[in-house]
């Protein structure tokens, strides 16, 4: 039997993985099962897109959670139905050849740009440089003819770990450089791979980005808050919470809420398609959502195992929760208004009521 | 002896906020502790026990009255009587800016004149539009945390707060003002009740309030 599909897509990729691959991204997108023959379409058709894949400042967190997830189906078929014409992580050119392929793609074809990895702006952008030049003037010549821009990743999105306060790089996402073009923010630290290969094959299938919400994040993937599909989620209503991990409320599988659990401020997919295909996500296996597709995660997510970031006083070195210091600012206006009263009376006692 | 006489000087809409305010907060202030750090622990299934989800409800209908009287205190700094518009309590006049002069020096025990009017004086009054700017600011956050993916909540709380996370660390700083704001709100009542025969404290439920015969 002639394997034409195998032919197109590559040794590794058998018809069964493509279809699963397919069928995994139209249920990410909320799309019905009659829209599936179409995505196999848009993905096996021999007009592949071609895209650039920039990296910045990151730790490839992203590209590894999409070549070794759990899913080699997943992605083998993101690497074969789009033609990757430049990454640094997986092309096989080097030094002047690559940057070769990099200026040919840009200059004669159209191309969707994913960049990995926060851009940094201080002292003119010094602090990540690639063959010479710096991410904002890669940036710069490349995102201008990008018929459509994917942020990868929270460095990506809004700056990440190197934007964390004070980000000595000055560190920023692609949206803060670029305008004009579409951008499409698949934060996440990392992002799920089915987010991100959803995102692609709904620009193939429909000839168009997915709906996205005030954060550009498209809404099939981070339109939910975790909070509310987490499989914790009665233990929360009904006051069942881990007090310590190991404690029996950890053991019997209670809610993380008071060990720090960010999940009721994030919005993510993550209880919904989970990681690895394993059926794994963070508070599956015990531990609390520290809120990773967030902007500015590592400044109001932290600390992690608590509620709420510490509140922190310029120029006294006061840094606590903000139960203590507003406790203290009560205990301090409570002693003003003890003063006041003691002070009024002392002087009606010295100077005598005053006659009306 | 000094005479007095009656003024009608708060309405009855201003006093139906006051106690729709005060009430919520105490409700909102107890319930929000709990639902920031829930201090029971059931560790019983299968048992009619949801204490985050009741706190949780009294905290939204305590929210809800809140916001109204919010909404109500809006109307009234532009459509209230002459003692309630905003104009009477903003340091724009040359008797408002004396009169906050006069009650500094009176608070602090410089001055033993009592600066004679029958509304707020100004530092009471600006000190409650300060809150009142806190209280729409709770509004908008408590409301983009309770309807996150609602288009509209969700706009304007990402243009002010940028995340659900920042909006939730200032909604629990801002409390802690309603708090300090309570004691000195009510210190300062007793206070001026004690010091000045105007029944400061009996206006609040009667809105009538007593001035020098002139």
């Amino acid at each position: 039997m002639a394997d034409t599909v195998n032919k197109t897509l590559g040794p590794q990729l058998d018809r069964r993985g493509f279809l699963k691959g397919c069928t995994m991204a139209a249920a990410a997108l909320g799309l019905s099962d009659a829209m599936i023959p179409k995505l196999v379409e848009a993905a096996a058709t021999a007009e592949r897109p071609r895209v650039i894949w920039l990296h910045f400042q990151e730790c490839t967190g992203c590209t590894e959670s999409l070549l070794r997830s759990s899913h080699p189906d997943l992605a083998r078929l993101l690497l074969d139905i789009i033609s990757l014409d430049y990454h640094e992580t997986v092309m096989a050119a080097a030094g002047h050849q690559a940057e070769q392929n990099l200026h040919d793609t840009v200059d004669k074809h159209p191309f969707i740009l994913v960049v990995e990895g926060g851009i940094p702006t201080k002292d003119g952008g010094i602090y990540c440089k690639i063959a010479g030049k710096t991410a904002m003037e890669i940036l710069a010549k490349v995102a201008p003819k990008a018929s459509a821009i994917i942020a990868i990743g929270t460095c990506a999105t809004f700056g990440g770990v190197q934007a964390a306060a004070p980000n000595p790089t000055g560190s920023v996402g692609v949206q803060a450089l670029v305008s004009g073009k579409p951008i499409v923010n698949i934060p996440g630290c990392p992002p799920n791979p089915v987010s991100f290969l959803g995102t692609i094959l709904h620009y193939l299938t429909f000839k168009r980005l997915p709906a996205l919400d005030h954060l550009n994040r498209p809404l099939f993937a981070y339109g939910r808050r975790i909070h509310d599909h987490c499989e914790r989620r009665a233990h929360f209503d009904e006051g069942r919470f881990v007090e310590n991990f190991g404690d029996q409320g950890h053991k019997l599988g209670y809610c993380l809420y008071k060990v720090g659990c960010k999940g009721p401020e994030t919005f993510s997919n993550c209880p919904a398609v989970r990681f690895n295909d394993v059926g794994v996500w963070p508070v599956s296996v015990g531990h609390g959502c520290i809120g990773c597709t967030e902007p500015n995660f590592w400044d109001t997510m932290t600390p992690f195992y608590e509620r709420l970031p510490n509140v922190k006083i310029p120029a006294s070195g006061i840094i606590d929760s903000a139960d203590k210091v507003g406790k203290t600012v009560l205990g301090v206006t409570a002693a003003a208004v003890g003063i006041h009263a003691a002070v009024g009376i002392g002087k009606r006692l010295i100077k005598g009521k005053s006659e009306e | 002896m000094a005479t007095y006489e009656k003024h009608h000087c708060w309405s009855i809409l201003l006093r139906l906020f006051h106690w729709m305010f005060a009430l919520s907060i105490v409700f909102l202030v107890v319930t929000g502790f709990y639902i920031n750090n829930p201090w029971t622990n059931t560790m019983i299934e299968g048992s009619f026990s949801f204490p985050m989800a009741t706190m949780r409800y009294i905290h939204y209908l305590a929210a809800y009255t809140f916001s109204s009287a919010v909404a109500i205190r809006l109307f009234l700094y532009i459509f209230g009587n002459a003692q309630e518009r905003v104009l009477d309590i903003l340091p724009v006049t040359g008797r408002n800016i004396n009169n906050l002069f006069r009650t500094l020096l009176q608070y602090s025990y410089i001055s033993d004149k009592h600066d004679e009017r029958l509304g707020h004086n100004l530092l009471a009054g600006l000190t409650y539009l300060f809150t009142f700017i806190a209280a729409v600011f709770m509004i908008v956050s408590g409301f983009y945390m309770l309807y996150p993916e609602a288009s509209f909540w969700a706009g304007w709380g990402v243009m002010i707060f940028g995340s659900q996370q920042f909006a939730r660390y200032l909604h629990h700083i801002l409390m802690w003002w309603f708090m300090i704001f309570a004691v000195i709100h009510i210190y300062l009542c007793i206070w001026n009740d004690a010091n000045e025969p105007e029944g400061l404290i009996s206006s609040i439920f009667t809105g009538v309030k007593f001035k020098h015969k002139a």
